[in-house]
């Protein structure tokens, strides 16, 4: 009896575990090759941001768990880093009187909506994955300079055995899609152009 | 009895060479030169594929072999592998930002650290990839079964593909576009069941993949 419980209790969990597909976002993370923007900012990560990780239960797929913080993070690091003539991170939302006489700015990145589709349920015969980016420009005083939103495309082939590392690929791909908008298009809006001018930064 | 045997064994060995012979894939090569070319073995050449956020899109196999053939041989080229390149260059070879024509590439190298990033690993040539291979037609029936007393497969089933893929490639050195070559490939797969499946595959990708190689190292290494 003890044996027959011990092969349900395995059925069982085996079963789970088929069901649900674990994704760990993993790939490169490049220093883009862009002019700094003269200007000595701040940067905060939300928790949500920093571990970030999209769940979801597909009627034909099982449950699906994409875990792209940590790379998403590192990713904006690199990115920030390079963008800026200096970066600081902080672990508050508004600057405090005494950073506002340190930094010209703070730059809060998060991300609104992750999504994904599969061979199954999308048009194309590929897995992609669309990640939609807010960058939030706040001056000195906490002001609202500008709201920038971009959304990351990555797409990926692969098949029902090699899924989650399509995924994970589709995801890589759209966290560089959207990091190389913000790299190259940040600085020519009008808002943050302004912004610099006030600044005497441009 | 014995004479019978012979003539559906000859009738079968009839079919299956049909079947192989028509079941092989040549290529068709087109190739244009717009400037002179010719690398040293220290300098290399990047495979890029053309990302497009629709249906079709040259399959990562494609160019993997492509690499491979080029990389391969008694005059290998030194490649630099894509994946490498976007990297280093990144963002300005990305879906969104990479050049659409060599017009572009002065635009492009006049971008901090580009024109440096491109010395420093020696990069004189980009090829362009683009294309795919699509199934035109597919037909026959083919059915395996098993059962208590033993299975088999029957019937005889084939599709045809055609691959098309063309090679833009283009002069860092003198930021120009420097030739194209283009790849045409068709045939017909079968698996035909007699009790085993017996799989006949034309593989018209591999044949352009091949033929595209061959062709590109002679256009690259040729001073001409």
């Amino acid at each position: 009896m003890a044996v027959m419980k011990l092969l349900i209790s395995l059925l069982t969990l085996g079963l789970t575990i088929s069901c649900t597909t674990n994704v760990q976002v993993e790939g490169s993370v490049p220093t883009p090759l862009v002019a700094k923007i003269p200007a000595n900012v701040a940067v905060y990560y939300d928790e949500n941001f920093k571990t970030f990780v999209h769940t979801e239960e597909l009627d034909t797929e099982g449950t699906w768990n994409i875990n792209l913080g940590e790379k998403n993070l590192e990713f904006f690091r690199n990115l920030s880093n390079a963008m800026f003539s200096s970066v600081t991170e902080v672990d508050s939302p508004e600057l405090t009187p005494e950073q506002q006489v340190q930094f010209d700015g703070l730059i809060i990145p998060t991300i609104d909506e992750y999504g994904f589709l599969t061979p199954k349920i999308g048009v194309l015969p590929f897995y992609s994955v669309s990640i939609r980016y807010q960058v939030l420009v706040l001056g000195k005083q906490n002001q609202r300079v500008a709201k920038y939103e971009v959304v990351g495309y990555g797409k990926s082939e692969g098949n029902s055995f090699t899924a989650g590392d399509a995924v994970g690929d589709a995801t890589m791909l759209a966290i560089r899609d959207g990091g190389q908008q913000i790299a190259v298009e940040l600085r020519h809006q009008p808002a943050i152009i302004e912004w610099l001018k006030q600044r005497n930064l441009d | 009895m014995l004479s019978v045997a012979k003539v559906y064994k000859a009738q079968l060995q009839v079919i299956l060479m049909t079947m192989l012979l028509m079941g092989c894939a040549s290529a068709r090569i087109q190739q244009s030169r717009t400037a002179t070319t010719g690398m040293t073995t220290e300098e290399s050449l990047v495979i890029l594929s053309r990302t497009s956020y629709n249906e079709r899109e040259t399959e990562e196999s494609f160019t993997d072999c492509l690499s491979d053939a080029l990389s391969g041989g008694r005059t290998p080229i030194r490649l630099m592998s894509e994946a490498e390149f976007k990297d280093q260059l990144y963002p300005w070879f990305e879906p969104r930002t990479a050049p659409d024509s060599s017009d572009d590439l002065a635009r492009l190298f006049a971008q901090p650290g580009v024109q440096q990033r491109i010395d420093e690993n020696n990069v004189r040539y980009i090829a362009w990839i683009d294309g795919d291979t699509i199934t035109t037609d597919r037909g026959g029936s083919f059915s395996c079964t098993v059962s208590t007393v033993g299975g088999g497969c029957f019937g005889v089933t084939y599709w045809e593909e055609d691959a098309s893929y063309e090679a833009a490639i283009w002069d860092l050195q003198n930021l120009t576009t420097a030739g194209e070559i283009s790849a045409d490939a068709s045939g017909t797969s079968y698996i035909a069941g007699l009790v085993l499946p017996i799989p006949i595959m034309a593989r018209p990708g591999n044949a352009a993949c091949k033929a595209l190689a061959l062709q590109l190292k002679e256009f690259l290494q040729a001073e001409g």
